[in-house]
């Protein structure tokens, strides 16, 4: 069999973009897609989807629930350019226009099993009330040109957003040939806490 | 050489009096250590939260790391600022916490400061804004001159940092 000296390590990915909270709004879908490093290459899977329209259950919670699913293999040389998935959020406005509800990134996770990852999702908001007036009633609201941009760093200092929702991914992951390219990615201390626990009151 | 991989996010911040905040952070290491990819300090977008009070800024770090020796190991600091609707900028806080020396991913909980001044800046401060700031920002993770301080307690920074670390063992490394 071959791979004694592999020189790339795969990523496997798969899972949903479970549910939604967005106590404001309702009728909304959601897209995905992934960025990634220049030593990065997809190899099978999709790399980017559209989801369903779905509205608030009738419940106390009043979560929305996509259970839209996410299925992707990369391989690659360098953990450097670990993939980001990012979503955005998308419904109507008050008079049936289209407009960004929430953008998030998260990073893959980095270990292999299962994982449950809430992610904040904001939107830019107006620089004057008059601009915020005016795209109200015209149905443009302020949104990126890529939604891309919200998984880099660079460029993000002279943006202003409104953090306005959540969005629940489960992902299961998986590695191949890590540890035989010498790279370690276990550890003993497996506290974390989600972005759940940081708001409570508002998801319980 | 031994490579670290540091990946994760400055997830939010939480527990400052103001709300519309931002933050600005940089990696600051010993001499031994290289930084190979990746962008070594950045300012995050300025978020104001509707759900809530924690602000969110989900500020993404990728950084490639070669080192000679385990001194000097990186240190992530942190500034909080608070923005205001006229467009000023006010500090909220300074902070600093080791990276991770183990493998895998953490949940960091940076706690901050702010100096107070005399009675005079404090109560200029409530009124007018603004504020002490430090002259020279490596006080922040340093502990040489802290003495001369006297500072107030800030809020609270979350972040997720992932940790993978290669050829440690060939090194006899343990960690």
């Amino acid at each position: 069999m071959a791979a004694f000296n592999p020189t790339v390590f795969l990523l496997m990915v798969n899972g949903q973009v479970e549910s939604a909270l967005f106590p404001e709004f309702d009728d909304l879908y959601c897209k995905y897609c992934f960025v990634y490093g220049q030593d990065w290459a997809p190899t099978s899977g999709l790399e980017e989807g559209i989801s369903q329209i779905t509205s608030k259950s009738q419940d106390v919670q009043q979560t929305l629930i996509w259970n839209f699913p996410i299925d992707i293999t990369f391989k690659s040389t360098n953990p450097y350019g670990w993939p980001q998935i990012v979503i955005s959020v998308y419904g109507p406005d008050i008079f049936g226009n289209d407009v960004v509800r929430g953008y998030g990134a998260v990073h893959v996770p980095l270990i292999p099993g299962r994982h449950k990852r809430t992610i904040p999702m904001f939107v830019p908001e107006s620089t004057s009330r008059l601009q915020k007036l005016t795209s109200w009633f015209m149905g443009r609201r302020p949104e990126y040109t890529d939604p891309k941009l919200v998984a880099h760093g660079e460029g993000r200092q002279v943006t202003r957003v409104r953090s306005q929702g959540f969005v629940t991914l489960l992902l299961n992951v998986v590695t191949k040939d890590m540890k035989k390219l010498g790279y370690d990615t276990n550890s003993l201390d497996m506290r974390t806490f989600s972005v759940a626990d940081l708001s409570e009151g508002i998801l319980k | 050489m031994a490579e670290v991989h540091v990946i994760g996010q400055i997830i939010g911040a939480k527990g400052f009096s103001e709300s519309s905040l931002f933050c600005k952070w940089g990696i600051h290491t010993g001499g031994a250590w290289k930084l190979l990819s990746g962008i070594r300090e950045g300012q995050t977008q300025v978020d104001t939260p509707q759900l809530g009070d924690m602000a969110y800024w989900a500020h993404p770090i990728d950084l490639h790391f070669a080192t000679k020796g385990l001194q000097g190991w990186p240190r992530l600091h942190l500034q909080v600022w608070s923005q205001d609707s006229f467009g000023r900028c006010q500090l909220a806080g300074y902070g600093f916490c080791h990276v991770p020396s183990s493998p895998g991913t953490h949940s960091i909980e940076c706690v901050t400061w702010r100096p107070l001044g005399g009675w005079r800046e404090q109560l200029a401060r409530a009124f007018v804004g603004g504020g002490p700031q430090l002259l020279h920002s490596d006080v922040v993770y340093s502990g040489a001159d802290r003495y001369r301080l006297h500072t107030a307690s800030a809020g609270t920074v979350y972040m997720e940092l992932n940790l993978i670390l290669r050829n440690f063992g060939r090194y006899g490394v343990e960690c």
